[in-house]
């Protein structure tokens, strides 16, 4: 018995370590920096805090994406999610969200890989290495799903080893630490400074929703997505504590709020060799992994958005060699190097953030719905069951619009943007397909009808409406 | 479900026990980590951090009880599953 179904014709070979490299590929570039900014605002205990609340609520994330993935097996994840639970203005505004939130992330590294490569050569420039990273990157994408994900397990697991090997080493006291750095920058900013880190507590973990994005290219969905999403949460939050540790112990706090790769500044205050060299090397392959995976998630969300007439239906089609999405890879590529070259490296991070944040209130919401619609329990419709549903998603959402609301503090103007742009998304993809007669075909996907629908049909029958 | 093909059958249960010392490796890894570094943070801070250290104690107690029974859940699915959909071929 299989469990694929026929879905375009993306090619079905991913396993679970493709997942944990999409995924942990695309975060862990946050625990090498962008990080430390929690702890410009709360000091190392409100750093701790952020890390800790956002862990809890990408933990509850990880499990919504998990069940919502290994069930639909569809390559558009949150988007198709909302699409088929919440409703097609949800669907666009997340769909959009998912694709903003990784192409702005793609900008993000690609400048940064630039900025690595002339601090080692400097007479490269940053402009033309950052348009060869987005070039040499769409190109691996376009080439096939397997080779970009391969690619992206071993830059990940060199950069994850590299704060592995630092962290034991630094516990086990082969390097000289500086615990009272810890007092020093517990609290400085009292205690409104702890509400204020949740702003940034999202970077430990920011994209990790996405590994659930390759379902629709994986062998066995129900197997690879929950394995590798769930394995992919542990590595992250095992990272996001070491990193925690390590930059604390051996950076001033003042400096480590404001530094720009505060692990390999760790490195380099340890002073020795074989640590600066691995986490320079870690914090250059972790830029390119992350990039790497955002080409492919930020495709597959634009793929998906076009194969159901939200965009163009043109960016639908599958290569017949490679079977990969290439128009929508490809398009990537103009919208990332626009992103690089508008000038706002800090406001195009922040509305990554911002758009992450709508995904993670959209996630569990289509969960609940999820439940409501398909409460029975198959090999069809829910091959992996996650626990304690729906409470975790309630809670998960409750999170989401606390972090949401802390950004208020130094970002109102991003975040009254973001909520214009997405409110006027939803409201005019609502009106667009509100007269679509279109209906998602369940039986299609091998699912009964949702809960409900019998009465709804009944109800029309009787009535006389045509439908 | 089970298959009549015994050789099947082994060849399955143990790659689901590879499956399962993969995960239950890593959570006691994190257990470790979280502990430690939690340890020596709050022991250092404990002064500031006495006053609210339960915060901590909540948060970290959700992480790792939700994601252990999370990586149960997985471990459930998969050996409930993996006759039926063919895992490990």
């Amino acid at each position: 018995m299989s469990e694929n179904h026929e879905s375009g014709s993306l090619v079905k070979t991913l396993r679970p370590f493709h997942v944990w490299a999409l995924g942990v590929g695309i975060v862990l570039v946050g625990e090498y920096m962008g990080w430390n900014f929690t702890v410009a605002k709360g000091g190392v205990l409100g750093s701790l805090l952020a890390m800790l609340v956002a862990g809890t609520m990408y933990v509850m994330i990880s499990l919504c994406a998990s069940e919502l993935g290994s069930a639909t097996k569809l390559a558009g994840g949150p988007y198709d999610w909302a699409r088929l639970f919440v409703g097609p203005g949800a669907a666009a505004s997340v769909g959009l969200a998912v694709y903003m939130e990784y192409i702005a992330l793609e900008a993000a590294d690609a400048i940064v890989v630039a900025f690595i490569a002339q601090s080692i050569f400097p007479e490269l420039q940053v402009f033309p290495v950052t348009l060869l990273v987005i070039a040499l990157l769409t190109f691996i994408n376009y080439r096939g799903v397997v080779a970009a994900l391969t690619l992206n397990f071993f830059l990940t697991m060199i950069a994850f080893i590299a704060i592995v090997i630092f962290f034991f080493a630094t516990a086990f006291g082969a390097v000289d630490i500086h615990p009272e750095y810890l007092f020093q920058g517990a609290l400085p900013n009292g205690m409104i400074g702890l509400f204020a880190a949740l702003q940034f507590g999202p970077w430990f973990y920011l994209g990790i929703e996405g590994a659930a994005m390759c379902a629709e290219e994986c062998k066995h969905p129900s197997r690879a997505v929950p394995l590798g999403q769930q394995a992919g949460m542990i590595t992250l939050l095992i990272g996001a504590a070491m990193t925690l540790y390590l930059c604390s112990v051996l950076i001033p706090t003042d400096m480590l709020g404001v530094s720009v790769y505060p692990l390999f500044e760790a490195a380099q205050n340890s002073g020795v060799f074989l640590f600066i060299a691995a986490l320079g090397l870690g914090t250059f392959l972790t830029c390119i992994a992350s990039a790497n995976g955002c080409v492919c998630d930020s495709s597959r969300s634009w793929f998906a958005l076009s194969r159901d007439h939200y965009v163009s239906s043109w960016f639908s089609a599958v290569h017949p060699r490679y079977n990969t999405p290439y128009r929508a890879v490809i398009f990537t590529m103009p919208v990332a190097i626009g992103f690089a070259f508008s000038g706002f490296l800090d406001q195009v991070i922040t509305f990554s953030i911002i758009s992450g944040l709508l995904c993670y209130v959209l996630i569990p919401f289509s969960l609940i719905r999820f439940r409501n619609l398909f409460p029975e329990t198959t090999s069809k419709v829910r091959p992996f069951v996650g626990p304690l549903q729906p409470f975790i998603a309630y809670f998960a959402i409750a999170i989401a619009i606390t972090i949401l609301s802390t950004l208020f503090w130094g970002y109102k103007y991003n975040l009254i943007f973001g909520f214009v742009f997405y409110g006027i998304a939803y409201f005019y993809f609502s009106h667009k397909h509100k007269t679509s007669t279109a209906e998602n075909n369940w039986a299609e996907m091998g699912w009964p009808a949702p809960k409900g629908s019998e009465i709804a049909r009944t109800g029309k029958e009787v009535m006389g409406v045509d439908e | 479900m089970l298959t009549n093909n015994p050789a099947m059958e082994s060849k399955y249960h143990s790659k689901l026990n590879g499956d399962t010392a993969l995960i239950m490796g890593m959570l006691a890894l994190l257990i470790g980590v979280e502990g430690f570094v939690l340890y020596r943070i709050l022991s250092e801070t404990w002064e500031i951090a006495g006053n609210f250290f339960y915060l901590y104690v909540i948060f970290v107690g959700l992480v790792v009880v939700i994601e252990a029974i999370g990586c149960l859940s997985v471990r459930k699915s998969i050996k409930n599953h993996m006759f039926e959909f063919r895992y490990y071929d």
